[in-house]
């Protein structure tokens, strides 16, 4: 099973219908992705696929073959903080932070097909995403502040879609 | 900060830290009773790499470096920020300048309210408020000590900043880490003194979490994170319900199959063992497993009906008796106000479902596991391998959310069976399902209310008759052992029995699981009664965020509003009357509906609530502001006061809020476990739904200023706000919701 991961090409040797999930926390060994529910419903396994968000844990392995998969690992470039996670840490949001690598990348993802998202634009997104530690006033903030420094850097905000696009 | 270490902790089998807390331990130094780290028990030593371990949580390099061993989990509430906090300001540098690791299992990090080494109960900061404050006092007296020496003057002409001592009124410095070895010879003194509170630099002030970074990147690790070489994946095929014993297997067809390892048969069920975790999960699916099945499966229907006649035959031991509730009942002039309440079981629903890597090997067994107490991981691993206690090492992770699941420890207990039982180190998954259905579940429970309102509208009398079961019956039979640690193994169960048998007494404490925060309510009644009836359907029950004030909080709370309306009183004035002499509860609740508007008009379609409640030793008073459309409850604001004392870190106790609230709309809106044919219904996220993000309400803190010692903030702000909920609803529908989750007619 060929394809690009945060950037780089890699060859797992797993059954085609091993979840995206597990290939990349037990075979690749990045473990910034997480398991929460194994059905796509609480987003702690939501990746890039091509720069959009999915979710990892009821995508098999076989259906990403040949495209660019990114994790949380992959989010920030050359230690440079991605915006999203700058904003993640000035508002405070993490508490036991295990859905935070997943609404992080919802939230990426949204940022980048959205640069300017309303709250109903939030809404419609980071609903798929749980925290039971009811982190949710603060990844509102975090996502309007990022997306406010997007606007007010523009350069950044199309190197960081570009980097999306190119990994 | 912490991620160097934290890698290193999955990969070595013992850190060097485990090893030296395990030697004193042997010579009886550092374990003996110690309670505080100042007093003369305590030993000061240089280690094999030439640091100073000045007590059992500090460690200080050549370098300068400050290591913090944190003995109070992180999963979510902040002791890694808040405790490191405290670490920081007696040493006088930044808390994010010191590096934190978590501590092993050993007896000096026990929790001296429960004689425990576990984290719940929300005292990690009350409890560790002097301790870890002497601890770095001491060393900073010893250091002083050193530098004394070595500039030939008084230590009241040093000062320790930044890492460095300052001979006062000159330009001498010398770094921290050049005093190691002679501050390591100096005597430990009896009683450090503190800085004074007008000096903080970082209580009270400093805001931002230390372990935000490593969160945001995805490199904190967590239990499910760890690895250890050579390590298989494992799943258990669980009881298809409450109380079925397994009778047998047929896994024939799986031998020879790529990835398959074994199937082993273990106290819960049925374990699958392979090369990855997918395999065992697909390889469970192919097994036949046979069960005996319980002649009387649980039901829901049953649970209630025990209830009922628990209610009806027993009048309940009083857990709180003041004056002569019959004298207010029998006066004519006074009305009768009578409620019942049901609350359901609850899963815990940690984000993190329940795992743990174990090694199991002859002399020793390694545990990685997000867990609530270590200690009482020993005496599970004990039980289940060949091992004793102190050959149990408990590497603990940060902690996917815990909410008192955590405490109960069954997942690991598995672990170390199946690990024993295949010869290798295995690392165990539940599933969503497997940690929806073999959860400790918060209790169900029915009250029965009853208050009269005398002429003046106060309450003369108020009876409160719970029934619910108890947590400590099914806490106990690990949490005994790992108080007695050196206890042989066969008298474990016999721990558990007398430990059942003494609550209550000098002994043992008593399980209050069931009516904290009943029989401890602040309000001047004329005479009360509070009587609780032990009644088991058979369901495992555990502690959950808040435990009884979650049931007690939302109860009381609507009864008082329910008394408010009998006495055609305004709710908040009502209470106010009842809290005379109650200066802080009275505050927490003046400043929410001051902050909340409750004196103006809501906007249109907009009903209000008020509710207030104190739990572990805080007061949080919560108005809610919500509509109802189209038989929807939709919450717009919650204002939240809380008086907690001192505060060391004002936006953990913001965020700690604003997570009750969200976990309290949660359980108020959806949260319902309920059983048939003894299993539980629900099974995942689509069937035991949360609060998502586009049903947060808006979250308004207050923090009252108070130089009061601190107290809890992970749970008390919980309690009140089905209530406040329940009276908005009221407002809104004219009906009183007496059951969770709330359901509209």
């Amino acid at each position: 099973m060929k394809f690009t991961l945060n950037g780089q090409s890699v060859a797992l040797d797993v059954d085609p219908d091993m979840p995206l999930l597990w290939a990349l926390r037990d075979e690749a060994n990045l473990k910034g992705t997480k398991f929460g529910c194994g059905m796509g419903l609480c987003g702690a396994c939501t990746v890039h696929l091509n720069g959009q968000a999915i979710r990892s844990c009821i995508t098999p392995i076989s259906s990403v073959v040949g495209q660019q998969v990114t994790t949380i690992e992959g989010l920030s470039k050359d230690d440079q903080l991605h915006p999203v996670q700058q904003a993640w840490v000035e508002h405070n949001v993490p508490q036991c932070g295990y859905c935070q690598p997943g609404q992080i990348m919802s939230a990426s993802s949204l940022l980048n097909s959205n640069s300017a998202p309303t709250d109903e634009d939030i809404d419609n997104v980071m609903s798929g995403n749980i925290c039971r530690c009811g982190t949710y006033p603060r990844i509102r903030k975090a996502i309007k502040s990022a997306s406010q420094k997007n606007a007010l850097n523009q350069d950044s905000e199309i190197n960081d879609l570009a980097y999306e696009v190119k990994v | 900060m912490t991620t160097d270490k934290q890698t290193l902790s999955k990969v070595l089998p013992v850190t060097r830290r485990q090893l030296l807390v395990k030697g004193a331990m042997a010579s009886g130094g550092l374990a003996l009773g110690l309670t505080l780290p100042g007093c003369s028990t305590s030993k000061s030593k240089m280690t094999e790499s030439g640091a100073w371990q000045s007590n059992a949580w500090l460690e200080i390099d050549t370098a300068g470096k400050v290591t913090f061993t944190l003995d109070r989990v992180e999963m979510g509430q902040g002791t890694y920020t808040g405790l490191t906090t405290l670490i920081a300001e007696e040493l006088d540098q930044a808390p994010d300048s010191i590096e934190v690791v978590f501590a092993p299992a050993a007896q000096v990090y026990r929790n001296k309210d429960y004689g425990l080494q576990i984290t719940g109960g929300s005292n990690s900061i009350s409890s560790s408020w002097l301790p870890m404050r002497q601890a770095a006092a001491s060393a900073r007296a010893m250091v002083l000590e050193a530098a004394a020496d070595v500039f030939q003057t008084n230590t009241s002409q040093l000062t320790l900043a930044d890492g460095k001592v300052s001979v006062v009124g000159t330009q001498k410095t010398i770094a921290i880490g050049e005093l190691v070895g002679l501050a390591s010879k100096k005597d430990i003194p009896d009683e450090p003194v503190l800085k004074a509170s007008s000096d903080f630099k970082y209580i009270g002030k400093h805001s931002k979490r230390l372990d935000s970074l490593a969160k945001v990147k995805g490199e904190a690790g967590f239990g499910i994170d760890a690895v250890v070489e050579g390590m298989a994946y494992a799943v258990v095929i669980h009881a298809p319900a409450i109380g079925a014993r397994l009778t047998g297997h047929d896994g024939s067809a799986l031998s020879g199959r790529k990835g398959f390892i074994a199937v082993s048969e273990i106290d819960s069920g049925l374990a699958v063992v392979a090369t990855s975790y997918w395999s065992a999960r697909k390889f469970a699916g192919e097994i036949k497993a046979e069960w005996e099945l319980p002649e009387k499966p649980i039901t829901s229907l049953e649970t209630f009906e025990l209830y009922r006649e628990t209610a009806d035959s027993d009048s309940g031991d009083s857990v709180r008796s003041e004056g002569d509730i019959d004298a207010g009942f029998n006066d004519a002039s006074s009305r009768t106000v009578e409620l019942e309440f049901e609350l359901p079981f609850l899963a815990h629903a940690t984000m993190e479902p329940m795992n743990c890597v174990a090694h199991v090997q002859e002399n020793r067994a390694d545990i990685w596991a997000s867990t609530q107490g270590p200690d009482i991981a020993q005496v599970v691993v004990a039980k289940a391998t060949h091992l004793d206690l102190d050959e149990v090492f408990v590497h603990s992770q940060f902690v996917g959310g815990g909410f008192g699941r955590r405490l109960n420890q069954d997942f690991i207990g598995e672990a170390a069976e199946i690990s024993k039982s295949v010869g290798m180190p295995v690392k165990l998954v539940w599933s969503r399902e497997d940690d929806m259905r073999n959860d400790f579940y918060r209790p169900a429970s029915l009250h029965r209310m009853r208050a009269a309102i005398d002429e003046n509208g106060s309450v003369s009398a108020w009876d409160h008759h719970i029934i619910a079961p108890g947590v400590m019956d099914y806490y106990v039979w690990d949490a005994a052992p790992a108080m007695f640690p050196f206890a042989p193994k066969f008298m474990y169960p016999m721990l558990g029995k007398v430990g059942l048998a003494t609550a209550g007494t000098p002994m043992t404490p008593a399980d209050t699981s069931a009516y904290e925060g009943a029989n401890d309510l602040e309000y001047a009644f004329g005479a009360q009664e509070v009587r609780y009836s032990k009644a088991d359907i058979g369901v495992p029950v555990g502690y959950w965020r808040a435990v009884g004030h979650s049931h007690n909080g939302f109860t009381t709370e609507s009864f008082i509003d329910a008394c408010a309306d009998a006495a055609g009183k305004d709710s908040l004035e009502f209470r106010l009357a009842l809290l005379k002499d109650n200066p802080r509860m009275a505050g927490v609740l003046k400043l929410a509906a001051e902050k909340g508007g409750w004196n103006t008009p809501p906007a249109k379609d907009i009903y209000r609530g008020i509710a207030a409640h104190k739990s572990f030793g805080s007061y949080v008073a919560e108005l809610v502001e919500l509509s109802v459309e189209s038989g929807q409850i939709k919450v717009h604001k919650v204002v939240c006061a809380i008086d907690c004392g001192t505060v060391v870190n004002p936006d953990i106790v913001t965020m700690q809020m604003e997570s009750c609230v969200v976990f309290g709309l949660t359980a108020a809106l959806y949260g319902e476990i309920t059983f048939e044919d003894g299993l539980a219904t629900q099974s995942n996220f689509h069937d035991y739904q949360m609060v998502r993000n586009n049903e947060c309400p808006e979250i308004d803190v207050h923090i009252v200023e108070s130089t009061e010692s601190p107290t809890g903030v992970g749970e008390p702000g919980l309690p009140p706000l089905a209530a406040a909920m329940a009276s908005a609803i009221h407002k809104a529908t004219g009906e009183r919701q007496t059951r969770l989750p709330f359901k509209l007619a």
